[in-house]
């Protein structure tokens, strides 16, 4: 391990980024000090494990199984249908007794796995035809996400998945043509696409009636990140965790409890850590030096940064009330064994790829 | 084409790590306007989502009659209710329905305690338990759980319904209450979900009698169960009061209405205050607290209108119990002296307008001066004296009598004799007052109308020569009134004489009542329901009793130093000296042996 001050950066955020999110998740769910560091032992643990399994194995070894990753995570996804668990009115878990899974969290790996295999095998040059299947293999592979229903997730999945095309370096123009055709089919896919509770969130946005339960909802959560203030109520003081005024306050909507606790200093620290993180990671990553014809393992890497960096972004954007709540994951803030063991495997291939552990 | 890729790949994660900033840098602005800038705001608003308070209202305070009887109070009454924190188990409904077999159905307790546990709000099970009831569930319920006995008042009244026109009663509150009681009554959500008076003294000394509610404060959850009570502000208990009834002869006045529709006002001629008022037929004020609003719409449509509070609210001709107070008039504008005569034979002809009026006793009185037509009543004397009235003195003179204006603070609700003036006449007929108006205006007919309260105060004015102040039941109003003309102290003994010879002379219309020892002075009075042109009309009237005549006396008792005057008044009772004047003189017995 190589331990040079950039580095010793880019590990002092993250340890400081998963601490704070135990810390918080303890403060939410329990008053109990073990349970908090059990919380913490099992996230660094976990996240130890899953980086240091992934150092014994070659990347070229994954990649290789990439495209059959991808099938068994479609077919999880499919099986959720059969056997999974009904929380809220959708099916998205897999109960395993000790962890209950949300396969569709794992999509965004395997698609970016099995492209990679796909591409490297053409020296990633983006033929037609390849880009066209590429495409069609992402949008088809999400509507069983989207039909769970889950709409937060599937959208997400796209969006990631093109970002990992987008670093693959996929013409721009199709971008383009993506963009306007978007644009263009929104009404018609609202219209026809989405159910009466995807459109009641969507139409809750941009309401200005407050008695809405998802304005309700977004309304606690900005109470509770404003009562903040500067410096914050201080640990384990978040009222209004403390009198159920927020919903989900373990799962998507633990960042306002984390912000009503400690402050903007706090929210504006743990910005600052995300930022040194991801900017650092990639930047490295950029400027390596040996750099070689096969640049799989860059793509890897960096695209696991940035969807690190963009789920953290999102989720804030969530609960801060700048963009509809879709139910996305806080990086390892939110309690869910999927997520963390998501992030994790993400973290191990950012560092494998980088080779910093060697 | 190696390069060509790194430069590819080098140049889209510049433009996503721009993206990645411009994000961050947003998402840091966001959190500076929420945390900073709205930071206070927002607390505030999680401050208004914890703390809550409620109201803790306190015993209202008691009314006490001038005798000492406690006429109405708050008691402590006991309900069961659901606790909504504790759900109710299947197997504690069952035992709870068999213990109150008699009061619960054990269907209807299941709806209940659903309904309460879904919208998280207490519901009373079994409302005003009796002590044998909390007896039976304290020894019978001990393992019940998920129920509660809480504490509450209840304004009890004193059975009589004597007593019921004087207090009122209460109600929760409405727009109108809103209305009556601004701007004192400041702190109206306090009052939502408690009951205001709603008519009589308990509307009028709301204020008094509620005390001052004092506030719970709390902090609750957002399913809104209650976490910690942090403080309380204090609470004063209401006001007693004591009022100017003599509820002895209050009950007395009652019970010798003896169920026929009327009421008796009795005002105390040392400081005017108001010891006997009653209106019947009445209720009991208690029926009226507990009756569905099924019995109340049957109340309210009962042709006997026992809710109607007549000594204050109902309008009656005076007849010829206005005649004193009109003597007065006449004998100060020199109308007439005592040495006039008239011959009275039953009739007065108006030849200004050819009408003739019919009097009261067929063949007329005969040769009659003002004591005579005083004490025999006779009308065609007064009709004589009425054509002569000046308008103007005649109405200053009304006014000066408290016609058209309140007569008691306290009392309500509350009615006045109208002023008769041209206005009058014209918003009600669109016509000036005519001279033959004054004919029946003279014999207290037409459109002459008087309350029994006032026709009380007209008494008391007699009584006290002209001299006088407002009636009042709680508070006296320091105001000194008196009519706008005085007579001589010789015209003044002999007015009293003429009214002490209605009762004492065998002539007289009062000689009836055998007011022996009281030292009586008064005048009855007959007035009509329908007018009555014929002999043949008035046989039919006499077989229909809603037609018949009301019954009036006026008297103030002793005469020699005048402590009370009264006025009674019995519907269709058809004979003021013989049905009205034998409960005035027992009224006034009464308060006076009393006293």
């Amino acid at each position: 391990m190589i331990l040079n001050f950039r580095n010793s950066i880019i590990f002092l955020s993250l340890i400081t980024i998963i601490t704070m999110g135990s810390l918080t998740i303890y403060s939410v769910t329990s008053i109990d000090i073990n349970s908090f560091l059990r919380f913490l032992l099992v996230n660094i643990f976990a996240i130890l494990l899953v980086v240091l399994l992934f150092n014994q194995i070659n990347l070229n070894r994954i990649f290789s199984f990439g495209w059959l990753l991808f099938l068994l995570n479609i077919l999880l996804v499919l099986s959720v249908e059969i056997f999974g668990n009904e929380i809220n009115g959708s099916k998205r878990w897999l109960d395993f007794g000790f962890l209950s899974l949300q396969p569709s969290e794992f999509m965004k790996i395997t698609y970016a796995l099995f492209v990679t295999q796909y591409l490297r095998f053409y020296g990633f040059k983006f033929s037609k035809f390849r880009t066209i299947f590429l495409l069609s293999v992402l949008f088809i592979s999400a509507l069983p996400i989207i039909a769970q229903p889950d709409l937060g997730t599937g959208l997400v999945y796209v969006f990631l998945g093109l970002m990992f095309l987008f670093i693959c370096g996929m013409h721009r123009y199709y971008f383009i043509a993506m963009g306007i055709f978007g644009i263009l089919l929104s009404p018609l896919i609202y219209s026809l696409g989405l159910t009466s509770y995807q459109k009641g969130r969507i139409i809750s946005w941009f309401s200005s009636d407050q008695t809405l339960t998802e304005k309700w909802n977004i309304l606690q959560s900005e109470i509770s990140i404003g009562s903040g203030g500067l410096v914050g109520e201080g640990f384990l003081n978040s009222k209004q965790n403390e009198f159920n005024f927020l919903p989900e306050a373990d799962t998507d909507f633990i960042f306002s409890i984390f912000a009503e606790q400690f402050g903007f200093i706090g929210v504006f620290s743990i910005l600052i850590m995300l930022g040194c993180f991801i900017v650092m990671t990639v930047l490295l990553t950029m400027t390596e030096r040996r750099l070689t014809s096969d640049l799989s393992p860059y793509y890897i890497g960096t695209y696991c940064t940035f969807v690190i960096g963009f789920s953290f972004l999102l989720n804030i954007l969530m609960v801060s009330g700048m963009i509809p709540v879709v139910g996305l994951p806080l990086p390892f803030f939110t309690k869910g064994g999927s997520s963390l063991l998501c992030f994790s495997i993400m973290l191990g291939l950012i560092f494998t790829s980088r080779g910093f552990l060697k | 084409m190696k390069d060509n890729k790194i430069q590819i790949y080098k140049t889209r994660t510049n433009i996503l790590l721009s993206v990645f900033i411009f994000i961050l840098i947003l998402v840091i602005a966001r959190f500076f306007y929420l945390q900073i800038i709205q930071g206070n705001e927002l607390k505030e608003l999680r401050e208004k989502n914890i703390n809550a308070f409620e109201y803790i209202y306190p015993k209202r305070g008691r009314i006490l009659s001038k005798d000492g009887i406690v006429l109405a109070e708050d008691r402590k009454v006991f309900s069961l209710a659901i606790d909504i924190e504790q759900k109710p188990s299947e197997q504690s409904i069952n035992k709870l329905a068999d213990l109150f077999y008699e009061k619960i159905n054990v269907e209807n307790l299941r709806i209940k305690v659903e309904n309460s546990i879904r919208f998280r709000k207490s519901e009373i099970v079994i409302e005003k338990l009796t002590q044998e009831d909390l007896a039976k569930y304290l020894v019978g319920g001990s393992d019940i759980t998920g129920f509660s006995v809480i504490e509450g008042y209840e304004r009890q009244y004193n059975p009589h319904p004597s007593i019921f026109h004087v207090l009122g009663h209460m109600g929760f509150i409405n727009s109108s209450d809103v209305n009556y009681f601004s701007p004192r009554i400041n702190d109206y959500s306090a009052k939502l979900w408690s009951k205001v008076g709603k008519s009589g003294l308990e509307r009028v000394y709301e204020e008094k009698l509620q005390g001052q509610h004092g506030k719970r404060f709390f902090q609750r959850n957002a399913r809104g169960d209650r976490r910690v009570i942090t403080s309380t502000s204090p609470f004063k208990e209401g006001e007693e009061l004591s009022i100017s009834i003599n509820f002895k002869a209050q009950k007395l006045a009652y019970d010798l209405m003896n169920e026929r529709k009327g009421s008796i006002v009795v005002i105390d001629l040392l400081d005017f205050s108001i010891p006997v008022a009653i209106s019947t037929p009445s209720i009991s004020a208690n029926d009226l607290r507990d009756i569905s609003s099924l019995q109340y719409q049957d109340l309210l449509n009962d042709p006997a209108r026992p809710l109607f509070n007549r000594a204050f609210m109902g309008l009656y001709p005076p007849a010829s119990t206005i005649k004193p107070l009109l003597t007065i008039f006449a004998l100060n504008n020199k109308y007439t002296n005592w040495e006039e005569t008239i011959f009275d034979d039953g009739f007065f002809r108006f030849e200004e307008e050819e009408r003739v009026f019919n009097a009261w006793r067929e063949g007329g009185h005969g040769v009659t001066d003002l004591e005579k037509a005083l004490v025999e009543s006779s009308n065609p004397f007064f009709m004589n004296l009425s054509i002569r009235y000046e308008k103007d003195i005649f109405v200053e003179f009304l006014k000066s009598s408290s016609f058209g204006s309140k007569l008691c603070e306290d009392c309500y609700p509350h009615q006045f004799s109208p002023l008769i003036d041209d206005d009058w006449k014209y918003k009600n007929f669109g016509k000036e007052l005519y001279k033959g108006d004054f004919i029946n205006l003279g014999v207290g007919q037409g459109y002459m109308l008087t309350t029994p309260l006032h026709l009380s105060l007209i008494s008391g004015i007699l009584a006290k020569r002209g001299e006088y102040e407002l009636p009042y039941l709680v508070a006296k109003k320091q105001n000194k009134l008196s009519i706008s003309e005085d007579l001589t102290i010789e015209d003044w003994n002999k007015l009293h004489s003429s009214l002490i010879d209605v009762i004492y002379s065998p002539n007289g219309t009062g000689y009836r009542i055998n007011a022996g020892e009281l030292k009586l002075a008064g005048k009855s009075g007959t007035a009509q329901v329908v007018d009555i042109n014929s002999r043949e009309e008035y046989d039919e009237v006499r077989t229909n009793p809603l037609l018949r005549d009301h019954a009036i006396f006026i008297g103030f008792a002793p005469y020699d130093n005048p402590r009370y005057s009264i006025a009674v008044i019995v519907e269709n009772g058809e004979s003021g000296g013989r049905v009205a004047g034998p409960i005035a003189k027992e009224v006034l017995e009464g308060l006076l042996n009393d006293s």
